[in-house]
């Protein structure tokens, strides 16, 4: 069986983890989440008793998956009966493929679009409502047991966002295609009008684990009931999660309550809360604790508690000069303070351009490196084909890559069985050793990974144009990035295209990060600045519980900062009716005692 | 659970073939190269983990020979399961791939492997245009076998028996009407990649023995070193450390004997002088590389058997050839007892023609008492001993025709009584009637001993030889037997032969007539009408049926014999019923008078008094190429015998002309030019109606032209 030596988990993490019942774990920001998650299932693992169960972990992004995963895989647990991926991989895995001959829009076999393909569909479907003002972004949607939930918070723009919608999904069917938000609907309907798939389903996992259940949508709670339920106890649930981090609700995430869950599921669920903050001084926990919705309890005990944190706050600025002020802070933290540039992220809402300022940052303070979105050349669209595969190609060997090369192969092999596409004799390590032997002088990326995939695959014998699924995804890969370089050379990025940019993309990161706020999930610096802390952006004007999402989304942005932290509300921003956008009502409300940057001199030893 | 149902579709010498199973013991019966081993290949292509993931990918060759053209066409091989259970976890991942979800609970899986053209063809194929043969001739003509694909699915529910089905699904060629979808739900989901359905079942096949010491010789296939080395993984490490210590001690003692030592310096010396010291090795040594390791060392086990009762037990290579096999056999059979104490739901059991090389009155015992708890056996065989001990409600029979093999269900749509007689009568005359290709039933001694010298004598080739099988009823029920033959259950040709027993005297009375005339008459007439009521009844049951054909004897058998003109060959035996001469005399008479109240009750009365079993092998000794088969007869052979190939032909015609020759009736160069005729004929430049012409102007007299009449 799986152990621990004393002291590697708090006893709060130990008794979730040794909890024998259903859990339900509200995790505190810093609390452990992950590590107490991957225990649990390393635990679990070993405590199987048949060869035929199995344990289902649902986390919110392919790569929570992979990091879990390789924790686990680094503990020396056999990871042979586990299940991990999202819940958009799990419905696909577990419900639509095995059972997808029992759906009308499933049974003769289809494909699913990725993000790309279905933004452009949408975007040509808007053509005609230009004058309306409708963009392909009004016409998100996501599906609850009952049907379509538009995201669209506009009344007069919705007859028409479900006019486009309706040609859209009509497109779709025809063209034997499915979005994600169908994936999660149909996988629903087939669990709801087939019981003996939840039984069967139940039969074989012993446990299923949620992570990030506050940003979990109604529609997948059901489909994860529905198995619970049939399982009468035999399956157990491990649910792990935020409420006061639940920042996706615009777009169905929903922070279930407990009690509602195991109402919904039928079983018993033991609450129970991981409290101690391991990433934050206790200044900073002090501060955004303000922000906490749900009354969780929360407790610094990090080594640092008692790092004199900087706390800064800056509504005065104008947005032009914005970048100088990011400059100043940049330069505090890292000459003053003595933070890594890698430990620092720069955060803003959606809404702006983070790219431009990505440039503009990296043109001024060029002796330190970036990571953000104006520097990606191309779209990190990871369920597209050959993004998956660029990731070995972009990647060298070695020894510590290698655990994650290899799962990366296995992956583009079972894409390509997906595919219909057999290639006998072809495991992971001899599609390594292939793409490890191809040398290549070009020096444009796209063109690089173009070059380097003709030859792959004419040395494999497969034919890319031949292959519906290859051909499409081709397209679009080579497509949107081809679009997203031109448009970033236009922007004065020059060397975006550069294929040592391109490996940039999947190297560990050493610059500083800059980021929305909803991209920063998990994620922990040592500062933290964030800007365009406005009144219409934190929270979204369309926002109909506009204070709370506030809360939430600035509870996520201070609990990521384990020392210092800089809040700006930059003044001399316009709405589209020309009205200049005024700082977050719940952050101007806040009556805190901020500080200044200290000079060199002041600033407090580096820890 | 068990398999219910195997269907295959071309694959192998399986055009379209369903084979049904139940619970328990099943038997595949068939002659050689009906198809045995490929059904259980079918079946190891779905089940077997031994068998190797490559073996899936099947090969040009592994296409049904009958399909002109196997480009565009699949291989379907299809399992069915009964008695699933969803409330058994140790099922469930068995059912989440195979598991029929329709009805609220699942009654029912289904496994596949199907050989496909891929995706791309497929498309092809789907936007042709109905009729467009040009269209499908060039699609066709650029498909190679690496344009095939291997797919597993579960939870079909097509019946993939009905060509109509196939049809709708893969297309019909000859039509060129092709679906416009390339997916079809009824076939089933692809198996997801993560699970292995072999893996979930027990499954163990026993191979038709070949060379069993050979088997116990190689390390791979040795049934004891695999039983020991699944033992040896659970060996206690400190009850086997002892022993490793002692290993080394003995390893390290043979290094140190005084001969290895000096061989090992005398090697060294020699290499030296020959080589010099700047090309010889550093160093040198002789070591004992006798393992330590459990698994390793068990490969020095050898199992000892005693046959004899003297005591003395010999290796494998001694034995007799049967008791190897049966140590092999036993080992398998444990080997399968091993791997169902895993936790496996389903256990299946194949066993090749266990008749291979076991002794008869063992094979009877060991399948007799061969049955484990859920577990389903199946085993092949082209043994009489085993199916005649098998359930005929669980025996499946293979059969070939022509090129293709099927499979039939002897008891299909029977009661239990039918089922029962059926069973009764294999079990008392053996099961050869299942073997058979064809079958002609007749009811007494007489037909079984005389018929099958009549045509070997008159046609010079035996009933085996021709794949006829002669069943003896021995009584008139015919029914119990000839039910099997029927579009539903067997379809294999079968005629009867029985008597009409028409009355061969004037049985009206007449004045005068004494007691025993009287009695006589009334039992002569009875026949007459019982013959005439069981004529009816048999009539009736062979309506519409195309296999069944009644061929009757006007009167009876031996009568018939005399009637169709082989007085003298009974005339030849009377010597052997009659010492008196007198006696002799008036049966010659009787016998040639041609009058069939005479010589018939003349050759009744001999039977009757011989008994008609020894009278028949009198009359056997007689039987020449002389003798004229009586009509039934041969209207019975050439109908379980339609088709007559030029080869058989020859062979028959070439016989004749023997005897003829050897009757020194016609001239060497008559016979030497009619057997120029004959090979002409044999290598097709002339065709049968030239041949039969000029046999019948050649040899007008011989016995032979009715029958060639016939054709």
């Amino acid at each position: 069986m799986f152990a621990w030596k004393e002291g590697e988990l708090d006893p709060e993490q130990e008794s979730a983890i040794r909890c024998d019942g259903n859990v339900f774990l509200v995790a505190c920001p810093g609390s452990g989440k992950t590590r107490t998650l991957t225990y649990k299932i390393a635990y679990e693992l070993s405590r199987l008793s048949s060869e035929k169960q199995r344990v289902i972990a649902i986390t919110y992004t392919h790569r929570a998956a992979d990091e879990i995963h390789e924790r686990i895989e680094a503990l020396g647990v056999d990871t042979a009966q586990l299940w991990i991926g999202t819940i958009h991989s799990f419905c696909l895995e577990w419900i639509l493929k095995p059972y997808g001959i029992y759906h009308a829009e499933l049974s003769r076999g289809f494909r699913v679009i990725n993000s790309h393909d279905s933004e452009r569909i949408l975007t040509e479907l808007c053509e005609p409502y230009k004058r309306e003002k409708i963009k392909p972004f009004d016409c998100g949607f996501y599906y609850t047991a009952d049907g379509c939930v538009l995201a669209c918070a506009n009344t007069p723009k919705q007859s028409r966002v479900e006019m486009i919608l309706q040609s859209y999904f009509q497109i779709l069917s025809k063209n034997r295609q499915i979005d994600f938000e169908l994936m999660l609907y149909y996988a629903h309907q087939l669990i709801a009008d087939h019981p003996t798939i939840s039984v069967l389903l139940s039969k074989m996992f012993a446990f299923v684990m949620v992570d990030e259940y506050q940003d979990t949508k109604a529609i997948q709670y059901s489909i994860i009931a529905s198995i619970l339920r049939a399982g009468a106890g035999s399956t157990k649930a491990f649910i792990v999660g935020d409420p006061n981090q639940a920042i996706f609700q615009g777009l169905g995430g929903f922070p279930i309550a407990a009690y509602v869950f195991a109402e919904n599921a039928q079983v018993h669920l033991t609450e129970l809360m991981l409290w101690r903050n391991y990433r934050s001084s206790e200044k900073i926990v002090g501060y955004f604790s303000n922000f906490n919705v749900h009354a969780t309890q929360i407790e610094s005990r990090a080594k640092h508690r008692e790092y004199a944190s900087i706390i800064s706050f800056n509504n005065e600025v104008h947005r032009d000069a914005l970048d100088d002020e990011l400059i100043r802070l940049i330069r505090f933290n890292i000459e003053v303070a003595g933070i890594p540039p890698r430990e620092i992220c720069i955060l803003a809402p959606q809404w702006v351009s983070l790219a431009a300022m990505t440039r503009k940052l990296v043109s001024s303070l060029p002796e330190y490196e970036f990571d953000g979105p104006g520097m990606v050349p191309f779209a990190r669209d990871i369920d597209n084909f050959w993004y998956k595969f660029s990731r070995i190609v972009l990647t060298t060997a070695s020894p510590e890559m290698f655990i994650r090369r290899r799962r990366w192969a296995a992956e583009i092999l079972k894409d390509l069985e997906d595919a219909d596409v057999t290639i006998t004799g072809l495991t992971h390590k001899s599609l390594l050793r292939q793409c490890n032997s191809i040398k290549l002088d070009e020096t444009d990326g796209l063109k690089y990974l173009a070059e380097f995939f003709g030859l792959l695959f004419a040395e494999l014998g497969i034919d890319i144009q031949a292959n519906e699924l290859l051909k499409e995804h081709h397209e679009a890969f080579f497509g949107s990035s081809q679009s997203r370089i031109d448009r970033l050379r236009k922007e004065g990025a020059e060397f975006v295209g550069e294929i040592s940019n391109f490996r940039k993309v999947f190297s560990n990161r050493s610059g500083i990060t800059i980021s929305t706020i909803h991209g920063i999930k998990g994620d922990e610096y040592d500062a933290v600045i964030a800007y365009a802390l406005l009144e219409g952006m934190v929270p979204n004007s369309n926002d109909s519980d506009g204070e709370n999402s506030a809360k939430k989304l600035l509870y996520v942005i201070c609990s990521r900062a384990r020392k210092n932290l800089h809040l700006i509300s930059e003044r001399g921003r316009l709405d589209w009716r020309k009205n200049e956008y005024g700082t977050t009502l719940k952050l101007a409300e806040y009556d805190f005692g901020y500080d200044t940057l200290p000079t060199s001199d002041e600033a407090p030893p580096p820890l | 659970m068990h398999i219910s149902k195997l269907s295959i579709v071309n694959y192998r010498n399986f055009g379209n073939t369903k084979v049904l199973f139940n619970k328990g013991i099943n038997t595949i019966i068939g002659e050689n190269g009906s198809g045995k081993t490929n059904l259980f290949r079918a079946i190891r292509l779905l089940l077997d983990d031994n068998m190797k993931r490559s073996a899936s990918r099947l090969e040009q060759n592994d296409f049904y020979r009958g399909l002109q053209d196997w480009r565009g066409h699949w291989i379907i091989i299809s399992l069915e399961f009964e008695e699933v259970s969803q409330e058994e976890s140790i099922q469930s991942l068995f059912l989440h791939s195979a598991g029929d979800i329709t009805n609220e609970t699942i009654e029912r899986a289904a496994y596949n492997l199907i050989f496909r053209p891929k995706a791309d063809i497929r498309v092809a194929m789907s936007k042709l245009e109905d009729g467009d043969a040009d269209g499908l001739t060039a699609i066709r003509q650029r498909i190679t076998i690496a344009d095939y694909e291997t797919i597993f699915t579960g939870r079909s529910d097509a019946d993939f028996n009905d060509e109509a089905v196939y049809k709708d699904i893969v297309g019909d060629f000859d039509l060129v009407r092709f679906s416009d979808e390339i997916e079809f739900p009824s076939i089933g989901a692809k198996v997801p990649g993560m699970f292995s359905i072999s893996q979930e079942i027990s499954f163990t096949f026993i191979q038709a023995l070949r060379d069993v010491v050979a088997e116990f010789q190689n390390n791979r296939a040795n049934p004891l070193l695999t039983l020991l080395k699944s033992k040896s993984g659970q060996i206690d490490p400190a009850v086997f450390e002892p022993i490793s210590v002692m290993v080394r001690e003995l390893n390290n003692s043979i290094e140190q004997l005084g001969d290895v030592q000096i061989l090992r310096t005398d090697i060294s010396d020699t290499i030296k002088d020959a080589a010099g010291e700047t090309y010889s090795p550093s160093s040198l040594s002789i070591k004992s590389e006798l393992s330590d390791e459990a698994d390793k060392l068990f490969h020095s086990l050898k199992l000892f058997v005693g046959e004899a009762e003297d005591g003395h037990e010999g290796a494998i290579h001694e034995l007799s050839l049967g008791g190897a096999n049966l140590i092999y056999l036993t080992l398998k059979l444990l080997e399968f007892k091993y791997q169902k104490a895993k936790q496996s739901f389903a256990n299946f059991l194949l066993i090749e023609e266990p008749e291979a090389h076991i002794h008869t009155h063992i094979q009877k015992t060991l399948f007799d008492k061969l049955n484990y708890e859920d577990t389903q056996i199946i085993y092949s065989t082209h043994s009489t001993h085993i199916s005649e001990v098998s359930n005929v409600l669980n025996i499946n029979i293979l059969g070939k025709n022509a090129s293709r093999c099927e499979a039939y269900q002897p008891a299909t749509g029977l009661a239990p009584a039918q089922v029962g007689n059926i069973q009764r009568y294999l079990d008392a005359v053996r099961s050869n009637l299942l073997f058979a290709k064809s079958v002609m039933l007749v009811e007494g001694d007489a037909e079984e001993l005389l018929i099958p010298i009549l045509v070997k004598k008159v046609l010079g080739i035996s009933l085996d030889e021709m794949g006829i099988s002669l069943i003896n009823i021995r009584s008139t029920g015919f029914q119990n037997v000839a039910i099997l033959f029927n579009d539903a259950r067997i379809r294999k040709r079968c005629a009867i032969l029985t008597d009409l027993d028409a009355a061969i005297i004037d049985t009206n009375p007449a004045t005068g007539d004494s007691e025993d005339v009287k009695k006589k008459k009334l039992k002569v007439k009875n026949s007459h009408d019982v013959g005439v009521r069981r004529k009816t009844a048999l009539e009736t049951f062979g309506q519409n049926n195309n296999w069944l054909h009644l061929c009757f004897a006007p009167h009876t058998f031996e009568v018939d014999f005399v009637a169709a003109g082989n007085s003298e060959k009974v005339v030849d035996v009377l010597g052997d019923v009659y010492s008196s001469a007198g006696t002799v005399a008036t049966a010659k008479a009787e016998l040639e008078s041609g009058d069939i109240a005479l010589f018939g009750t003349r050759v009744l009365t001999m039977a009757q008094q011989e008994g008609k079993g020894w009278f028949a092998i009198l009359l056997g000794k007689m039987i020449d190429h002389k003798t004229v088969i009586p009509s039934y007869i041969l209207d019975a052979i050439f109908f379980v015998y339609p088709t007559v190939s030029t080869e058989v032909w020859f062979n028959i015609l070439s016989y004749r002309v023997k005897c003829i020759e050897q009757a020194e009736q016609f001239g060497p160069e008559v016979i030497a030019a009619f057997r120029v005729k004959l090979k002409s004929f044999r290598e097709g430049a002339t065709d049968f109606i030239t041949i039969r012409n000029d046999m019948l102007t050649t040899f007008a007299a011989d016995k032979l032209i009715p029958i060639l009449n016939r054709f």
